[in-house]
């Protein structure tokens, strides 16, 4: 891999000590309320704020109080809020917009590269910002005034390699993911500097020999070294653990399963690393041997509660492969293994609770009929700690899948594969049993959106019909709705200022914020 | 643009379907750039059909002069046997216009086992690179939406039983309740590529709704159905306007024509598809 390093010094932005407006790291640590400083807005995944001056009774008056107008291509980066300045990015770009007003601070337009293309959003570490791009570089930029303060290369976008995942602050650690399989690369995490950009740890995804995951490979070819993992949505993290969570994505190539004979650790795997080194704490495989491009990147959602009337720290995902799961995210110990849509790719269950894939529901030379996926998408869950439900917007999708490049030589994609019917709906799922309480149906042939949960007894999320919605926490009920005349890549956050809750969605190209009518 | 042959306006239909609409929603790691064809190597920085038709011309001789000379350790296809994968290979990726290609054919990688090709002319030499990097494009293309390979055989596809899928046609099927295998179905192997024939019947994507929507007047609309999204329904009516209600407002009555297809979806084993498949590829 080449690495630079450019240091683009900007002439006297480093001030000494804590400025009142940068990020106070604390504010990582608690439920989020005046700001929403990262992709998920604190470390838990949960998307729940406990803000609930909107509430139930009241949201039906929901109006709009700004909204922001980038010109650019279609969002589909989650916003975040830091001391009233609200941060929205695409493809090597950032807007700095008034939380308050929606009046633009700044905007950056990375020197010399092209815009567009897709960006998941920005990182703040005290008075700065961190971004990766399409062309898989990580950008340090600086907050107050939008200039680019040095850039390092992540990846080789030559071997189509690209960014976008929204980097995570640990501390002093900036934590990227990368993305990308067409050319089968292995995937990895990194840890870098937040000054300088130095790379501080690497944790690959491809097992090295020694290591038992070795063993889940075939190790006649190179199928091994190329193998994938991709890290391309946001992890999450627990400071009284220090465990950080993080889901990976897909095997090469993509799908043809006898390239690669094994289960393909690290690929679709839950992984629980130290954040001070990189080293893995613990692993569960929540799709092995995926065939189907089921990459298994969904939040890692943490919460803390009673389980069959036991304490315990949890952690829950919904992936892609149409299962729900739910770990003790202490060793990584499966409290449920539940497809949350039919998935009639599994055999079975493991002893560990990880599925065990059917051989004949990979894809074949004349097709093969697959359901569970794509179960849902990184567009992010919730969790409400007051209803104890798990908020995802899933499918319930039939598809044929063909295997173009048989052989052990195989490269690539290898398989073409084609969606039949779906039937799209939000599912509200109970996390001490797995099972569907309720289901709200969101038809349409838009973008799948995220959701946020609140303590005002609602959640926020859109239909595919391109409706914003807010629905009753406890049953689904539709509370209020608006057409905003776009689609969607990406989840609704909040947070409060001078006494009054703002509700952010994306559409498009254009920022939305929602609030009570003011006397 | 493989589907889009000459005037035939069902097929636009069916690649808008098929392509576009799963891109929306099955959206995921992409985001970045879509695959991109590397810039021509070995030919001169000029664009156009004329630039194209050069590369792919210098392609061709470089095919040629790969597979006499270098197949037998980087394989036909360039995918790598005893000598490395070149598709994967970070110089090849690095290569512009042959700078980091051409040392290795004329000097060799000695001491890895791989010979000099120093015989070779610079024009011989750019047409392999030629011939390298049209190959990186085919690869990359071939992702989920891309366009490689264009056609799966329907020779690989056919694998069921003629009989068996005349049966089911005809019995638990019930397909010949709506179609007839002499009348909307009389040529349609020769209609549609062989994944297409399979993929439209198992679900012909993109075949709209229609909606009888009763005001509380007791008046009728009858169209087809646009939107229905819980809060408003839409239908362009018989007489060709647009018109819509509030869901709340009026009655609605849907008719899916795929809702038979659906219900199919779910009881097909794939045993049935492949039979099916098999009847319906003689229908030509």
């Amino acid at each position: 891999m080449r690495r630079s390093l450019a240091l683009l010094l900007m002439g006297g932005i480093f001030s000494a000590g804590l400025a009142a407006q940068d990020l106070d790291p604390e504010k990582l640590l608690k439920p989020p309320t005046d700001t929403w400083a990262t992709f998920n807005g604190d470390y838990t995944g949960r998307r729940y704020s406990p803000l609930a001056q909107i509430h139930r009774d009241n949201v039906g008056s929901l109006t709009l109080a700004w909204a922001f107008q980038t010109h650019s291509r279609s969002l589909e980066s989650m916003a975040i809020e830091v001391n009233g300045i609200v941060y929205l990015s695409g493809g090597n770009e950032i807007w700095a917009v008034d939380g308050r007003t929606g009046r633009q601070v700044w905007h950056f337009a990375r020197p010399g590269a092209p815009l567009g293309g897709g960006n998941k959003g920005v990182a703040m570490w005290k008075d700065r910002l961190y971004m990766t791009t399409p062309d898989a570089q990580l950008l340090c930029v600086d907050a107050r005034s939008g200039k680019m303060i040095w850039q390092i290369s992540v990846a080789d976008p030559t071997l189509r390699a690209f960014g976008g995942v929204a980097p995570l602050v640990i501390r002093d650690h900036i934590i990227i993911g990368t993305s990308g399989d067409t050319a089968d690369l292995p995937g990895f995490l990194e840890s870098v500097d937040p000054m300088t950009g130095e790379i501080q740890w690497r944790w690959d995804a491809m097992p090295k020999q020694g290591d038992p995951a070795w063993n889940t490979w075939p190790h006649d070819t190179d199928v091994a070294a190329r193998g994938g993992g991709m890290t391309w949505i946001t992890g999450t993290y627990d400071p009284e653990l220090n465990l950080l969570y993080w889901g990976t994505g897909n095997p090469h190539p993509v799908e043809n399963g006898e390239a690669r004979v094994g289960a393909n650790l690290y690929t679709c795997t839950i992984v629980a690393l130290n954040p001070d080194t990189g080293k893995l704490v613990w692993y569960f495989q929540s799709s092995p041997h995926d065939t189907h491009d089921w990459d298994m990147v969904m939040t890692p959602v943490l919460f803390d509660g009673t389980f069959h009337g036991k304490p315990r720290k949890m952690l829950a995902q919904a992936g892609k492969n149409g299962l729900f799961f739910v770990l003790d995210r202490t060793d990584g110990a499966a409290l449920i293994s539940e497809a949350f849509v039919p998935a009639n790719w599994v055999e079975g269950y493991d002893p560990r609770g990880q599925p065990i894939p059917r051989k004949d529901k990979e894809p074949q030379p004349d097709g093969v009929l697959v359901t569970g996926g794509v179960g849902t998408n990184w567009q992010a869950p919730s969790y409400d700690p007051d209803t104890h439900l798990f908020y995802v917007n899933s499918r319930e999708a039939m598809g044929v899948f063909f295997l173009t490049m048989p052989g052990k030589s195989a490269e690539g994609w290898a398989g073409r594969d084609f969606f039949l019917s779906s039937k799209s709906m939000l599912k509200a799922i109970d996390v001490e049993t797995g099972e569907v309480r309720w289901t709200a149906d969101t038809e349409g042939r838009g973008g799948q959106s995220g959701i946020l949960s609140t303590a005002g007894h609602l959640i926020f999320t859109a239909d595919m019909s391109g409706n914003l919605v807010a629905l009753d926490a406890s049953t689904g009920n539709v509370l209020w709705h608006m057409y905003p005349g776009g689609s969607f890549g990406t989840g609704p956050m909040t947070y409060e200022l001078d006494g009054r809750q703002y509700v952010v969605f994306l559409a498009d190209s254009v920022a939305y914020a929602f609030s009570l009518p003011t006397r | 643009m493989r589907h889009a042959r000459t005037g035939d306006r069902k097929k636009l239909t069916i690649v808008v379907v098929l392509l576009l609409a799963p891109a929306l929603w099955l959206r995921a790691q992409e985001g970045g750039p879509p695959p991109v064809a590397p810039a021509p190597a070995g030919a001169p920085a000029t664009h156009g059909p004329g630039a194209e038709a050069a590369h792919a011309a210098a392609a061709e001789r470089g095919r040629s002069l790969f597979k006499q000379n270098c197949a037998a350790c980087h394989a036909e296809d360039a995918t790598g046997g005893r000598g490395p994968d070149l598709i994967r290979s970070t110089l090849v990726r690095h290569d512009k216009n042959g700078d980091e290609i051409a040392p290795v054919i004329t000097s060799g990688r000695v001491d890895k086992g791989m010979p000099a090709f120093s015989s070779f002319s610079t024009g011989q030499i750019a047409d392999i690179v030629a011939f390298l990097q049209s190959q990186l494009t085919l690869f990359d293309l071939h992702t989920r939406f891309g366009p490689y390979p264009n056609d799966i055989p329907a020779e690989r596809l056919a694998t069921g039983s003629v009989e068996a899928g005349k049966a089911y046609f005809y019995g638990p099927g019930g397909c010949s309740n709506c179609h007839s295998p002499t009348g909307d179905l009389a040529g349609i192997a020769k209609k549609y590529n062989p994944a297409d024939l399979e993929v439209r019947f198992l679900y012909p994507s993109g075949t709209p709704s229609t909606a009888i929507v009763t005001l509380p007047s007791g008046e009728k609309y009858e169209g087809t159905l646009l939107l229905n999204d819980g809060f408003n329904v839409a239908i362009q009516g018989k007489d060709g306007w647009y018109h819509s209600w509030p869901s709340n407002a009026v009655k609605i009555e849907v008719r899916d024509p795929l809702a038979v297809h659906a219900a199919l979806l779910e009881k097909y084993t794939d045993a049935d598809m492949h039979n099916l498949f098999t009847y319906l590829e003689t229908l030509r």
